[in-house]
């Protein structure tokens, strides 16, 4: 996530090599071109993983054909080079490739495959050094002003987000306690949190910026909770729910359905009833059989 | 403001550069240079204006005669009589004869016009002259249609009372890059800069859009997306566009064209009439030229009749005891020109089938061009669409005002009230591709591949230790290599020795938003992050007249030592 967000910076501005300032306009034009098609050569591997194509549209995973369409056309309008000009033709180079791809469902499943594959490998919350202990830290990063105090006082748990310029907890009793204890009573905003260690996972999950629903990367983008502890409240309710409905649907189905029937409409319900909270669902599954 | 009126470029024949350099200096023009007539109009700062000539004409004959010292345009020229334009002083049709070689079958059709198209069938260009003072003067058809835009630009000027440099030409979809690259040529002549090139229909889905974004505006509707089917059909040529229109922006979603027209339906009637019209002409004398006028009026009379009534009764005396007399029906017409309309139902057909679009997806159906009062067409039309035609657009008109409003578009020139607020996205209308796997034609970039795009593919060598590889581009559609327009070719040269499908050969393809194709083409061996050479970029079409002959030379001189065959990719989308 945080490594495809810098893209996200890139396409903003996009690098030097691919549009330079007018005053160097005057290079020779093979130069830039020889740069950007070396880029397509040798950096293909890089340029592919570092990018998603949601992220560069401002949509969602799960967003459908329609979102998708309208996404690319608002965008399109922005930097397509009738407007933008010859600096837009990278820009609308990129859009067009992931229009084609999420247009497809074919090849927008092997993308999904793609990425959700990066994603696994990208550690999403803090990791526990010693025992597991029933508290945890947390820190609260919509409280947090980025003053640093906590990680000066106990760098070997907590880490700045250069990103977002937040702290977060990096590794839980990274340090020793006395250490702790003094940052976590450094804090000026008082945003480092004790909490139970069932909680935190699902804490961690919901304090990281999601994108938000709507159109490009302008005015909106990412998101998060302005409440993180009420969210994590309501979203363990919803998750208990569907627990309970699950449970009540296999009951009543067991003696009319093979299994393999009820699986199917197991997962054609989740995709009909629960439609964004699938992704949250899914991830929560992956998350508690690991 | 200093510039002479008739300017001829450098022979470089290079604009991209020139086209960067000074990115909006005035609105672009549109220009539609039609096979029979051509008009001009350009963002009057609220709407779309068509600029009018001296004789108050907004549709002008898209000729040139040769008859006094300066050539004289259709667009100042005054006819003091149609057969004027038919007595061989007068070139027209240059669209249909432009960049076209003496083998083409079009050019075929085009020995029957009353100026000299003579044709030696080797594949180099047609020889073509008027008639000056019982005298066959040449003269070319870039230079003919040059003649004709620096008329326009003339005008252009005259009336907006500013120079006049940049234009949005319109263009049929089934021209070649070579096509193209020659009607370049004669802007660059005329002292134009082609800011861009649109197909004819996406100039229409244009102006479309504009339409659907002002209905949104004015009745607070949902900007749902919008399907359109666009048949274009004019004098010379046949245009098919299926379009996606939402908010503005107009996605060309698959084209499709030929060179099919009223001149063809025109000519196989006057064969209907004529039967031994071929030999009657031969010659080409001036009275043979004066009864062949005659012929062809007549009958461009009776087929427009035909468009109102069911019936005509065609007169002509062609002199020298020759005399046609006859009734003609509607339904002998549609059956005498049967072959074209079938042709014109299959192109709308595929159209839809390429761009994945059902009929019942279809919001409108527009129907433009010079022939779009054939009653056979409307009914082909509504026939295969199920769906009235679109009566929201002058037919005429159509292809003018959208590439007006791409030219506004284009400049950077912002409309308060929204009316700009547009975008085309274009597709390509031809595939792309070089000659690889024996004699084959690989496409790197297909047909119907929204614009700009950029896309490689890596090939690699078919002997041992071949240092050398020769990148031959094409582009079409048809399976068989030499049955595509050859765009050009270059050597690869400096492949270290290896064996045989070692090295990488990666050639990629870039086209930006004003068609410019680049081909790229480098060699890495496996492991190594650099290329093994220099890296080649070559601006396409590089080939000149005769191509026809280019290909063939390779072959002769190269064989198969130069060869290259495709890598199968591996997990690659």
């Amino acid at each position: 996530m945080l490594s495809s967000f810098s893209f996200h910076q890139q396409f903003f501005r996009p690098n030097p090599f691919q549009t330079h300032p007018p005053f160097n306009l005057n290079k020779p034009i093979w130069w830039r071109r020889q740069n950007s098609v070396l880029v397509v050569r040798c950096g293909r591997d890089k340029v592919e993983e570092s990018k998603n194509y949601y992220e560069l549209l401002g949509v969602c995973v799960d967003a459908s054909a329609q979102e998708i369409k309208d996404a690319y056309r608002k965008l399109q309008k922005k930097y397509h080079p009738d407007i933008a000009g010859e600096k837009g033709h990278e820009s609308a180079l990129m859009l067009n490739k992931a229009y084609k791809v999420l247009m497809k469902d074919d090849l927008r499943k092997q993308y999904d495959a793609s990425i959700g594959r990066i994603s696994d490998n990208l550690r999403v919350g803090s990791i526990w050094e010693g025992p597991l202990r029933p508290q945890a830290l947390f820190v609260d990063e919509n409280a947090c002003i980025g003053c640093r105090e906590c990680v000066h006082h106990a760098g070997n748990t907590f880490m700045m987000d250069e990103v977002f310029g937040t702290a977060r907890v990096k590794v839980q009793y990274g340090d020793d306690e006395e250490r702790i204890e003094i940052s976590v009573d450094s804090c000026p905003v008082n945003c480092i949190h004790w909490v139970d260690r069932e909680e935190l996972e699902v804490l961690e999950y919901l304090i990281q910026p999601q994108p938000k629903e709507g159109y490009g990367i302008y005015g909106q983008g990412w998101d998060r909770p302005a409440n993180v502890f009420m969210a994590a409240k309501s979203f363990n309710k919803q998750v208990k729910q569907q627990e309970e409905n699950q449970q009540r649907y296999t009951k009543s189905t067991d003696e009319e359905e093979t299994p393999a029937q009820a699986q199917a409409r197991e997962s054609a319900y989740r995709e009909l009833k629960v439609g964004r909270f699938a992704r949250i669902w899914s991830w929560m599954k992956r998350s508690t059989s690991q | 403001m200093a510039e002479p009126a008739y300017l001829v470029a450098s022979d470089s024949e290079t604009t991209a550069e020139e086209k960067s350099s000074s990115p909006f200096p005035d609105i672009a023009i549109g220009i539609d240079i039609g096979t029979s007539q051509c008009s001009v109009a350009v963002w009057g700062g609220s709407q779309v204006e068509l600029l009018r000539n001296t004789r108050n004409q907004k549709l002008m004959r898209s000729y040139v005669t040769f008859k006094d010292e300066i050539p004289a345009g259709g667009v100042s020229n005054q006819l003091a009589h149609e057969y004027e334009m038919l007595s061989g002083a007068a070139i027209f049709n240059m669209k249909r004869l432009i960049g076209r070689v003496d083998t083409d079958p079009v050019v075929h059709a085009s020995k029957s016009l009353p100026f000299l198209v003579q044709t030696l069938n080797i594949g180099v260009r047609p020889f073509i002259a008027a008639l000056v003072k019982n005298m066959w003067r040449s003269t070319t058809p870039e230079e003919v249609l040059a003649i004709f835009l620096v008329e326009l630009r003339a005008m252009a000027e005259l009336q907006l009372k500013r120079p006049v440099r940049n234009v949005v030409l319109t263009i049929p979809v089934s021209f070649s890059r070579f096509q193209i690259t020659r009607i370049e040529r004669a802007c660059a002549m005329a002292g134009l800069q082609v800011l861009r090139l649109m197909p004819e229909p996406t100039a229409v889905a244009l102006l479309y859009a504009q339409q659907q974004q002002q209905n949104v505006h004015e009745n607070m509707g949902s900007g749902s997306e919008k399907i359109a089917l666009i048949f274009n059909m004019g004098a010379g040529f046949c245009d098919v566009a299926v379009s996606a229109t939402a908010g503005g922006v107009s996605q060309i979603k698959a084209l499709a064209g030929t060179a099919l027209g009223g001149e063809d339906i025109l000519l196989n009637m006057m064969r209907h009439l004529l039967p031994d019209m071929d030999s009657h002409f031969s010659t080409r004398g001036i009275d043979e030229i004066r009864r062949m006028g005659l012929l062809r009026v007549a009958t461009q009379d009776a087929i427009h009749k035909l468009s109102a009534q069911s019936n005509v009764q065609i007169d002509v005396d062609l002199g020298n005891g020759r005399k046609i007399s006859k009734a003609l029906g509607r339904e002998e017409f549609e059956d005498v020109n049967r072959e074209i309309f079938e042709k014109c139902e299959s192109l709308i057909k595929q159209c839809l089938h390429d761009a994945k679009v059902e009929v019942e997806d279809v919001s409108d159906v527009i129907l433009v061009g010079g022939c779009s009062n054939i009653p056979k067409l409307r009914n082909i039309i509504t026939g295969v669409c199920k769906r009235e035609i679109y009566n929201g657009i002058n037919p005429l008109e159509a292809a003018v005002r959208g590439a007006a409003l791409e030219g506004a578009v284009a400049s950077g020139v912002n409309d308060p009230f929204g009316s700009l607020d547009l975008l085309t996205i274009q597709a390509t209308p031809l595939s792309i591709g070089v000659r690889a796997d024996g004699n084959s034609f690989v496409p790197i970039i297909h047909q119907n591949t929204t614009m700009p795009v950029r896309r490689d593919v890596i090939f690699t060598t078919v002997h041992d230790n071949q240092a050398e590889a020769l990148i031959i581009v094409y582009e079409g559609d048809e399976k068989a290599v030499e049955k595509n327009h050859l765009l050009g070719y270059f050597k690869i040269t400096g492949i270290p020795p290896a064996p045989k499908g070692v090295p990488e050969i990666n050639v990629c393809m870039d086209i930006d938003a004003s068609n410019v194709l680049r081909v790229f083409a480098g060699v890495v061996m496996p492991g190594v992050q650099n290329p093994a050479a220099p890296v080649m970029e070559v601006r396409m079409p590089t080939v000149d007249d005769g191509h026809g002959w280019c290909a063939e030379a390779l072959n002769r001189t190269y064989g198969s030592t130069l060869d290259l065959v495709t890598v199968q990719k591996k997990g690659a989308h």
